[in-house]
């Protein structure tokens, strides 16, 4: 044959083809014999992913983050890397990164108690480091966590107070008061949000039985 | 000097240079390797494909679902020899495809905003996501040689396409 190359077009487009609709079937046949199988199609939304297992929503309203913020009322966790809550973060936060948590999960035991009210963050939509860390907290014992997603853009986009290196700039009204913000919440008073109550009876932390 | 076998099983028992096979015996290893973990946890899987953040939502769950046994199929073909030219496209594709969501997550800095290949705690910054793309970046080699091999080499569909006992052809 002269021009062979077409005729290798044409196989190639069929035999995909073939290839693609065996792998769909096999792939579908395994998850529908499996014993937890996956839902054909998902919402990955963040309010679709961020619920609870008893379906009550994690997510925090900008609004309701900004008061819990000012009037002090929650501890507000920036789940990214030391180096971007450096450049800049919501005022009132400090920085637990989700990448080295065991190195801060002492500080978040001593500091807080299990009823206070945690709002976590980190950048993006999409991020999920807010949401790990809030889910870790949950499973500490934690029983108020918030996730604001899409925290820090929000929020900066919202001119609401920053601290770090970009508030030096003028775009946050006073300059960085995170470590006093930090200092804020030694634990001697529950944060709890003014009407909501929690009836949950009060669980001990793993972490206190042995000290 | 025509081609004798054709059809679905043409690819079947050819004679071929040492390189070609095994640059398919290896992409097929690796794809068939790079699958078993997948199709044994799909959610898992599908947490990787979410955190890529390049699928549309309603597309994470059946890319989850279907592509490992695509990988799995690919590489049964590409070590087997079956269904040659419809493998080599459909590896080469996918490898192109993976490299390119990789570079182009790095490029956007999303393992540092996301975390998105740190499960443990051993990751101090973007050094990973740098050598899942050199890693990707090796096997597109084997990828692209074999995809000229079959589609733009000797104007035969396989260097020792043909069944005869004739030497490879010199020119």
């Amino acid at each position: 044959m002269r021009h062979p190359f077409h005729k290798k077009t044409w196989r190639a487009a069929w035999q995909s083809a073939v290839i693609v609709i065996l792998a769909a079937f096999m792939g579908l046949l395994w998850n529908a014999f499996r014993t937890d199988p996956l839902p054909l199609v998902a919402d990955w939304s963040p309010e679709d992913r961020l619920k609870t297992s008893s379906g009550e929503s994690l997510i925090v309203s900008l609004e309701d983050a900004r008061s819990l913020c000012t009037e002090s009322e929650a501890v507000f966790l920036d789940a990214r890397s030391p180096e971007e809550y450096a450049r800049g973060h919501i005022r009132c936060a400090q920085n637990i990164p989700w990448q080295s948590f065991d190195d801060h999960i002492d500080r978040v035991w001593g500091a807080f108690p299990d009823d206070a009210w945690i709002v976590t963050y980190c950048d993006g939509e999409q991020c999920s480091l807010s949401e790990d860390l809030a889910r870790e907290l949950m499973a500490m014992g934690y029983r108020n966590v918030k996730v604001l997603v899409n925290g820090w853009t929000r929020w900066r986009e919202a001119g609401l107070p920053i601290g770090g290196e970009q508030s030096a700039d003028g775009s946050g009204p006073r300059g960085n008061d995170a470590e006093g913000a930090e200092m804020s919440y030694s634990g001697d008073r529950p944060l709890k949000r003014p009407g909501v109550s929690n009836p949950t009876a009060q669980r001990p932390h793993p972490r206190d039985t042995s000290g | 000097m025509t081609e004798v076998r054709t059809g679905v099983f043409r690819g079947f028992g050819k004679r071929e240079g040492l390189l070609p096979l095994a640059a398919r015996l290896l992409l097929g290893a690796v794809f068939i390797y790079a699958s078993i973990d997948k199709i044994a946890h799909p959610a898992a899987f599908a947490e990787a494909v979410y955190n890529y953040q390049i699928l549309p939502g309603p597309l994470i769950h059946l890319t989850a679902l279907v592509l490992p046994w695509m990988e799995l199929v690919l590489g049964l073909f590409l070590m087997s020899g079956l269904f040659r030219e419809g493998s080599v496209f459909m590896v080469s594709a996918l490898m192109v495809i993976f490299l390119s969501a990789m570079v182009f997550n790095l490029a956007r800095g999303l393992d540092i905003h996301c975390g998105c290949f740190t499960t443990a705690t051993d990751s101090t910054d973007d050094a990973p996501m740098v050598w899942y793309v050199i890693r990707d970046g090796l096997f597109v080699i084997p990828a692209v040689y074999l995809f000229h091999h079959t589609f733009r080499g000797k104007g035969r569909p396989e260097g020792g396409a043909r069944i005869t006992d004739d030497p490879e052809p010199s020119g």
